[in-house]
């Protein structure tokens, strides 16, 4: 076991230090600035026309004094209800014509203005015109004409003054424990679909000049297998270390606030739940790794390695699938079968953590992952060596040779 | 700076020597094809063994079985008193027919890097790789990429890296094709250079040359199946002396006097000295006055040995393939 993984070290050492100290990982590890950059740059965007739009948006009361000044105190009162970004358009106040049917309608008309609704007539009995797609605009001048109408009776004075006192909460809640669990799930994931996948092209390297050959004499294909398994994950730990420790102090140096993080408290306690979840990145990275490995490693060109990232994208995007459906339903048959199944378990094991406080289903998900990565690495190594090494019938051949027996016999 | 070695003398390897390496039996097929068929062999520990065959023989797969890299589909095979070849493949150097090394690494650092897969610790490997490119005249590239430097080059640097953990067991596949005469030469004085250290050199190649310089002793394999084993004298001996005879009186009549298989060259006749020896045909010769002008006995080559078991076709088309690559 000691000359197997010194064997595998040495691989894992040659990978890692041939990725990292070449100017593509600075590139690799740079990339989701980049991402961050254009995501911001287009959000900016978008955003900005977005809200020229919104800007652009009226609603307006016909009204004489009186009526408008209620109508305004009504409005003044209700906005602040609304989060900024969701809130009605802004309203316009305007003096009423003699025919205040026609001046509503021609309103619409007007391209000086983009007009959503209208309100107009007498308080005792308002209409309200509204463009088909803006009903929420009519929805809201007809609970200001409600409010000012009974602003009007009660001669503007309030019903009940109201005392009120913030609380802040200190247990966790069960969405945010739910949330916590997805989020941990995502990210998992997203890092694995990020990294994992990288593993498909990596003996394609050795396949193209001739390395192979060099590696199979001398160490066993587990060690090579299990070696480029590990040199990989080095510099995935090194990419998730990069980045949490920016994101760490990022989050270190916002202003304190408990209240928020207390609702996403984890059932198991925020420690064991942060570590779980660099154990179970790790555990997801080396299955999903082991299989991309295992495939790419049969394929005899890259044009075969680039078709298949399309199922390994499809797979990897079901055992998200799997775990996330685990995730919204924890404790169900849906979230046991994620839970068991290996190459899903680690996702839904890590949303496990948010909402099951106990600590040793996760030392026997461990177990069983660690068990599925040797099978799987096992199998890729096996799996290799008959299809690429020619050492006695591939499976295919195997399957070929007894449809072949079968035809002779018939 | 190019290092000199001298060429040790050949020591004498005897097959009561224990076996570096045996395999009995030894049968792989790919698909429909048998590409080895029953193959024998036994190295003797400290000998220089030669495997010669024609391309598509089944050299390769022959030595890829023997180091373990494929399983037969029968046979057994014992490597360095191991029935399993991996668990002693830190005692082996490897040079595989395919060359392959990675072109971003150094060269002292890929040296160290094969030295590395065998249980040579780094430091120890780098040091030893930078010293045996001094000694083999790559001293100046030790720190240069595998890309920057020459085929031959960088075919020199993958066999010092089989070599550099000091192995028991050297198994080279077709070490010198690619290499210019000069890196032959050099090869040649390195294989004899670890025999001499203790080490066991089995190799593969179809260049007779270098196999009748150096092997202590060799197999043929032709088609799958060893057509040949044992030392190089005695594959000589498995072929008549030939003779050439030039007359000093020429004619019908001397064509006459000599045995059947006697072909015609340029200033003589060239045939396979009888079973009886030369005297009788020289008496009859002098008898008749058509006198010796010039005569040699040579002992057949190992080029002649394997051509008469291999056949003159597949060494024409052998010799073909061997000008295509170079």
């Amino acid at each position: 076991m000691k000359r197997f993984l010194r064997q595998a070290a040495v691989i894992a050492r040659r990978d890692f230090l041939a990725t990292v100290l070449t100017p593509a990982f600075l590139m690799f590890l740079l990339a989701p600035l980049f991402m961050l950059v254009f995501a911001t740059v287009g959000g900016m965007g978008a955003r900005s026309i977005a809200d020229s739009g919104d800007d652009a948006q009226r609603m307006v009361a016909i009204a004489d004094a009186d009526y408008a000044a209620r109508i305004e105190a009504a409005d003044t009162r209700l906005r602040p209800l609304f989060p900024a970004q969701i809130g009605p358009p802004a309203l316009e106040l305007r003096s009423s014509q003699a025919d205040q049917d026609v001046q509503a309608r021609a309103l619409f008309e007007d391209e000086s203005i983009d007009v959503s609704a209208v309100l107009y007539d007498p308080p005792e009995s308002p209409r309200i015109l509204y463009s088909p797609e803006a009903a929420s605009s009519a929805d809201y001048l007809a609970v200001l004409a409600e409010q000012a109408a009974r602003a009007a009776r009660l001669d503007s004075e309030p019903l009940v003054t109201t005392q009120r006192e913030a609380i802040e909460r200190t247990g966790s809640t069960i969405g945010g424990r739910q949330a916590t669990g997805f989020t941990a799930l995502f990210v998992l994931f997203l890092l694995t679909l990020l990294l994992a996948g990288q593993t498909v092209s990596m003996l394609a390297e050795e396949k193209g000049n001739k390395v192979i050959e060099i590696l199979a004499a001398a160490v066993p294909l587990e060690a090579v297998f299990v070696g480029k398994l590990f040199g990989l994950f080095g510099v995935a730990l090194l990419f998730v270390g990069f980045w949490g420790g920016l994101a760490g102090g990022g989050v270190a140096l916002l202003p304190p606030n408990d209240a928020a993080f207390s609702t996403l408290d984890p059932a198991i306690g925020f420690g064991p739940f942060i570590l779980l979840a660099i154990v179970y990145f790790a555990m997801g990275y080396l299955l999903l790794g082991a299989v991309f490995l295992g495939v790419g490693a049969q394929a005899s060109s890259m044009r075969e390695i680039q078709m298949l990232s399309l199922p390994i994208t499809f797979f990897q995007m079901a055992m998200f699938g799997l775990a996330s459906a685990a995730a919204a339903s924890p404790g169900s048959t849906l979230a046991s079968i994620a839970e068991l199944f290996p190459f899903s378990s680690p996702f839904a094991m890590a949303a496990k953590g948010a909402s099951d406080p106990r600590l040793w289903p996760h030392l026997a998900a461990i177990a069983w992952q660690i068990l599925w990565v040797s099978i799987t690495v096992a199998i890729a190594a096996r799996a290799f060596r008959k299809g690429v090494l020619k050492s006695g019938p591939s499976v295919l051949e195997r399957i070929g040779s007894a449809f072949r027996f079968g035809r002779a016999a018939d | 700076m190019v290092g000199i070695l001298t060429t040790p003398p050949l020591k004498p390897v005897t097959m009561a020597s224990a076996p570096a390496l045996s395999a009995t039996g030894l049968v792989k097929n790919f698909g429909d094809k048998r590409a080895v068929d029953g193959v024998d062999i036994f190295v003797p520990t400290g000998s220089i063994y030669g495997v010669l065959g024609p391309n598509g023989a089944g050299k390769t797969t022959t030595l890829r079985m023997l180091l373990g890299i494929i399983d037969p589909d029968s046979g057994t095979r014992e490597l360095l008193g191991s029935n399993r070849p991996r668990s002693v493949g830190d005692n082996v150097g490897y040079l595989p027919e395919e060359r392959g090394l990675y072109p971003g690494m150094k060269a002292k650092d890929a040296i160290a890097f094969m030295g590395a897969l065998r249980g040579l610790d780094w430091k120890t490997g780098r040091a030893r790789g930078e010293e045996l490119l001094e000694q083999n005249g790559l001293g100046d590239a030790a720190s240069d990429k595998i890309r920057k430097l020459s085929k031959g080059m960088a075919q020199l640097v993958q066999l010092l890296g089989s070599i550099v953990h000091r192995p028991d067991l050297i198994v080279l596949d077709e070490p010198f094709s690619g290499l210019d005469p000069v890196n032959q030469g050099r090869l040649e004085e390195l294989i004899l250079a670890e025999r001499e250290r203790g080490a066991t050199v089995l190799f593969s190649t179809h260049v007779m040359a270098h196999a009748e310089r150096m092997c202590d002793r060799l197999a043929i394999i032709v088609g799958g199946k060893r057509r040949y084993e044992g030392s190089v004298d005695e594959a000589r001996a498995m072929l008549p002396m030939q003779a050439h005879y030039a007359p000093r009186e020429d004619g019908e009549a001397v064509a006459a006097l000599l045995p059947r298989d006697a072909v015609r060259d340029e200033d003589g006749y060239r045939f396979d000295v009888p079973d009886g020896g030369m005297e009788a045909l020289l008496a009859k010769l002098l008898d008749r006055g058509h006198g010796i002008a010039a005569l040699s006995l040579e002992r057949p080559s190992l080029h002649d040995v394997f051509v008469s078991v291999v056949g003159e076709d597949a060494v024409a088309r052998m010799e073909a393939g061997a000008e295509d690559e170079e």
